[in-house]
């Protein structure tokens, strides 16, 4: 277990005391500064006009779902090209500078090794999703805001983040290059919106079902409700261990291939 | 402490090692000897549990290295060719890193970094970045690496790589005082560095052993183990014969120039005398007579690369 803990703070130190990732969230914090006063201006101008249009539909004066929602749109945007770059070198590049040697031969089990990794991988993603979080925190200056549907809605695109993670470490592991690494991982992280597609194309009624709980924006929405939905959980958490658990087997295969 | 047995490992149709016997003894430091591509870092990797064997057993410290990995690297320190090294940590953070991976406990975790940076000379570099070290300070890293969690088992593949003749020496020295603490496998092509570190020597070849023995034994299993080297003035047509029927001579080579003349000849106190008085009452000119024991690197030549290597005038 201590060995967990030493990969996760290595890795964790390796990512906040490098420029890049602080570089990734001046970008992150352009962009929000950029869409988020607008989409807000905006809400603020369709609440004046509730004055003149009594009919409205009570959805559209929820800050919730004009503002918030769109932000966290835009946050797991960057985060399915970024959390890519999180991960790319994480195995890709040990390998390739052959410090996987090192943790190959330390006392340490696969499933350590990918355990410390990953949880490295989300303590950054925290801290893009709490920079993301600021701005809706600060708007509370100007109005009330129901907290905690904001927090489980923040809660549930860290964990649509884990599931990137998962997946890109995945990639990471499989080839020794960061660039194919990142390309890989960045298809992983877009064929999870567009297995959603299937919804609209398949007829019989039990297919349906099958792509509407496999598409990852469903479980992101009820989230963002402010929901927690038990089959949500667990279908995002089962993700996230299915790749964990291929990305361990294929660093145990090292051992043996 | 370390034992093999019929170790085996393919790489697709290519046989790296077959089928490879030997033991280590607690304490013992033997040198692993090859030329490149003999299967010495294969060797290495399957004992460290780095990579299974295709078949056979390695067994070390009493627990097999397949079937119980993790209580094998516990007792295990190893330097791999390149220096496992991450060029963004500074040096005693690295080395840290290193001690919590290999489970030393907290307790012990900072003297051990301390000592092994004493021990490999790293003090003035402990703040530094690795990557800007230059290629002997990381070298150095490396073996710091491997020794800091203070195992049983000390696995060096090629440990004086890149390193400049005071830090080969250092280094030589740091292993002879590793001497007894740690059982020592130390694999290298360089023969002067068995020659000064190890007490026991397996030369392997094309994946096979080809010979394992102590040093000073290795040098009395070759035939004609004293070696003769002669400068004659004006030697004559016949020289090599003459010379070759010295009783006690073995066989006469050509040496490197054209006036010099190598000869293997029994282990015997007299032979230099014997072949001295021939060559004066022929009237050669004797220039120049040295004798010498026959040196690892003739048994490695001829081991590794059979009778074919030089030019033998054998008579």
């Amino acid at each position: 277990m201590s060995a967990v803990l030493a990969i996760t703070r290595k890795e964790t130190k390796g990512f906040y005391l490098s420029p890049n990732f602080y570089i990734v969230c001046f970008l992150c914090a352009a962009i929000f500064s950029w869409v988020y006063p607008n989409v807000l201006n905006k809400f603020s101008v369709a609440l004046q006009s509730f004055v003149y249009q009594p009919e409205m539909p009570k959805q559209q004066l929820n800050i919730h779902y004009q503002v918030f929602l769109p932000q966290l749109n835009i946050l797991n945007l960057i985060l399915i090209f970024v959390v890519p770059a999180l991960t790319m070198r994480l195995f890709a590049e040990e390998k390739k500078l052959r410090t996987f040697d090192l943790l190959l031969t330390s006392p340490v089990t696969s499933a350590e090794i990918v355990g410390g990794k990953f949880m490295a991988v989300m303590m950054a993603i925290f801290g893009l999703c709490f920079l993301s979080f600021l701005y809706p925190a600060a708007t509370s200056v100007f109005t009330s805001l129901n907290w905690t549907t904001l927090i489980i809605a923040f809660l549930g695109i860290f964990i649509v983040g884990g599931v990137y993670a998962a997946m890109d470490l995945f990639a990471s592991s499989l080839t020794e290059s960061a660039v194919v690494a990142y390309v890989m991982a960045v298809m992983l992280n877009m064929s999870v919106w567009f297995i959603g597609i299937g919804v609209d194309v398949v007829d019989s009624p039990e297919a349906r079902r099958i792509f509407e709980h496999i598409a990852l924006n469903q479980h992101l929405v009820g989230l963002v409700e402010g929901t927690i939905r038990t089959s949500s959980l667990i279908f995002l958490l089962s993700l996230i261990f299915l790749f964990c658990f291929l990305c361990e087997r294929v660093v145990e295969s090292s051992r043996w291939r | 402490m370390i034992e093999v047995q019929k170790l085996t490992k393919s790489y697709g149709g290519i046989q790296a090692i077959q089928s490879l016997d030997f033991q280590v003894n607690k304490g013992e430091v033997v040198g692993f000897l090859g030329p490149n591509g003999a299967g010495k870092s294969t060797t290495m990797k399957i004992i460290t549990g780095f990579m299974a064997p295709t078949s056979g057993k390695a067994i070390v410290g009493g627990f097999d290295v397949f079937e119980n990995p993790i209580e094998v690297k516990r007792r295990i320190g190893y330097l791999p060719e390149t220096p496992p090294v991450y060029g963004d940590m500074k040096v005693r953070d690295y080395l840290k890193y290193v001690a919590e991976l290999k489970g030393v406990t907290k307790s012990k975790l900072e003297k051990n970094v301390a000592n092994v940076i004493e021990k490999t000379q790293l003090g003035s570099v402990e703040r530094r970045l690795i990557q800007n070290l230059s290629k002997g300070f990381k070298q150095r890293v490396g073996i710091a690496q491997a020794l800091v969690s203070d195992p049983e088992v000390l696995i060096l593949d090629e440990p004086t790589v890149g390193l400049d003749p005071k830090q080969v020496a250092e280094i030589r020295d740091l292993i002879k005082e590793l001497k007894g603490q740690h059982t020592i496998i130390l694999s290298t092509h360089i023969l002067p560095e068995v020659q000064a570190t190890c007490e026991r020597i397996i030369i392997i070849n094309q994946g096979k052993i080809v010979a394992q023995d102590t040093l000073s034994n290795l040098a009395n299993l070759k035939s004609g183990n004293r070696r003769v080297h002669l400068r004659l003035r004006k030697p004559s047509t016949d020289t090599a014969q003459i010379l070759s029927a010295v009783p006690g001579v073995l066989k006469v080579e050509a040496g490197t120039a054209e006036k010099d003349w190598v000869l293997d000849t029994q282990e015997n106190e007299e032979m230099v005398e014997r072949i001295a008085s021939q060559v004066i009452q022929k009237g050669y000119g004797l220039l120049e007579i040295s004798s010498a024991r026959a040196d690892l690197e003739d048994i490695f030549l001829k081991l590794t690369y059979g009778q074919n290597s030089k030019n033998e005038a054998q008579v």
